[in-house]
């Protein structure tokens, strides 16, 4: 990855047929040619256009702040009623969700010159047995935890985009829209066109429908034909009103706490096939990462929760290191080695190899206290 | 186009749908001592971990692909995943 950006590696070249424009973008868009990206699409919107078509078959990378550029053109667009559609091969389609990462890269370049210590030196530490989190390691990344760039503009830039992608992608979709949980009501943050807002807007009234469930626990739902569904008696007879035959609904979490979920419909039955459902578990895997990054549907106290979940797994983890060193005679590396082996070889988390080593300690002191008779 | 993937660590943390912050959770719950800066430094190939620090990364990653009912695709540098 090249952290130096070169403004002009990319273009954007507006053709138009007759009140139709298209804005193919070549090259890659780093964070600094955002600007010219914007100015282009501003060009554009001031000339009126019916409909925008955005060409990414060109583009080798866009940063974040090229997304906002994007969002806030669609943002224009949508208050002119001017429809804009993304264009791009599928093959392109998962280099692009990668740019949607660049959020995070866009803090990598801001911090670099701010740590001048990261020479190998930085890597080999005094192996400790049993660590307290007091250290300035440990400040610095929960500063880190709670300030990620939870902008708002970016988060509804990229599920935007994600949106318009997975229409674009999965076969047979007819609608793609992202609900969220906000402020304990879901609603519809991202759609691709008014039948699956209404579509949405069913499920949140009726309390029910493949999105509620997705967005509430947290699992994959999939109603493959409409005309026999009967999970969902109150909400299926409104949906199929609107002409929907099948629904996808893959759940998007937040620091793997279940947020919303991403719902593609289809005027089809039976048509999401394995690779459309892989796609759609995709997105919103990549959805979530975003969520996550932007610690939306996640409060100060959740975050710190998970944080002392976090210490007292590595309490255990640290715990069992010592009990294996002592036991083995061996380094405080090799024993997470020794614990990694053990964990596969029983098909378990790590956590729980390391709880069931401290717990044969303690069982053998017991043993060992009890006198015998 | 193609250039050699110095980010096969962050490539395997996108696939598994985890965010930096959430990997950098896990890599600490299992005992990881590099803070965040310097992981996501690892993941995109801007240093190199110790063998050590690369397994446990990797082990982070490969817990949450398990999770989602997968394999453990990262392979580790003590081979325990060869055995």
């Amino acid at each position: 990855m090249s952290l130096i950006q070169d403004p002009s590696s990319f273009d954007a070249i507006t053709t138009f047929e007759g009140q139709d424009a298209v804005v193919a973008l070549c090259g890659k868009v780093e964070n600094l040619a955002a600007s010219e990206l914007s100015a282009a699409l501003n060009a554009t919107i001031d000339r009126h256009p019916t409909s925008v078509v955005l060409d990414l078959t060109e583009l080798d990378f866009m940063g974040a702040a090229g997304m906002v550029a994007v969002a806030d053109a669609e943002k224009r667009l949508a208050t002119e009623g001017i429809k804009l559609t993304v264009r791009s091969p599928s093959a392109l389609v998962s280099d692009l969700l990668a740019m949607l990462e660049t959020a995070e890269e866009t803090r990598l370049e801001v911090e670099l010159p701010e740590h001048d210590h990261l020479g190998p030196e930085q890597q080999g530490r005094a192996p400790v047995v049993s660590q307290r989190v007091g250290s300035s390691m440990a400040a610095d990344d929960l500063r880190r935890l709670t300030a990620m760039p939870a902008d708002p503009d970016v988060v509804d830039g990229a599920l935007r985009l994600i949106v318009e992608l997975a229409r674009t992608s999965v076969v047979g979709a007819d609608g793609v829209s992202i609900s969220l949980q906000r402020h304990g009501r879901l609603s519809t943050v991202a759609a691709s066109d008014q039948t699956i807002l209404a579509m949405d807007a069913d499920q949140y009234s009726t309390g029910e429908g493949p999105c509620v469930d997705a967005s509430l626990k947290g699992h994959w739902f999939h109603a493959e034909s409409l005309a026999t569904e009967t999970r969902w008696p109150a909400f299926t007879p409104k949906a199929q009103e609107l002409g929907i035959k099948a629904i996808m609904s893959s759940p998007l979490t937040s620091l793997d706490r279940p947020v919303g979920a991403l719902n593609i419909y289809s005027r089809t039955a039976s048509t999401f096939e394995i690779r459309d459902q892989e796609a759609a578990a995709g997105f919103a895997a990549k959805a979530s990462a975003i969520l996550s990054d932007a610690q939306v549907g996640v409060s100060d106290t959740q975050m710190a929760m998970r944080f002392q979940e976090a210490l007292r797994s590595r309490d255990v983890v640290a715990l069992a290191k010592g009990v294996i060193m002592e036991r083995e005679g061996i380094d405080e590396d090799e024993a997470f080695t020794a614990l990694l082996r053990l964990s596969l070889e029983h098909g378990e988390a790590l956590r729980e190899s390391a709880a069931a080593t401290v717990r044969s300690v303690v069982q053998a002191e017991i043993v060992r206290s009890v006198p015998n008779d | 186009m193609i250039e050699p993937p110095l980010d096969v660590l962050d490539s395997y943390r996108q696939e598994a749908g985890l965010s930096h912050q959430e990997l950098w959770l896990r890599y600490f719950e299992l005992g990881g001592m590099s803070t965040g800066f310097e992981l996501e430094a690892f993941l995109y190939g801007m240093i190199s971990p110790t063998a050590h620090d690369h397994d446990v990364i990797a082990h982070a990653i490969n817990e949450r692909f398990a999770e989602l009912g997968g394999d453990h695709p990262v392979a580790y540098l003590c081979g325990a995943n060869a055995d």
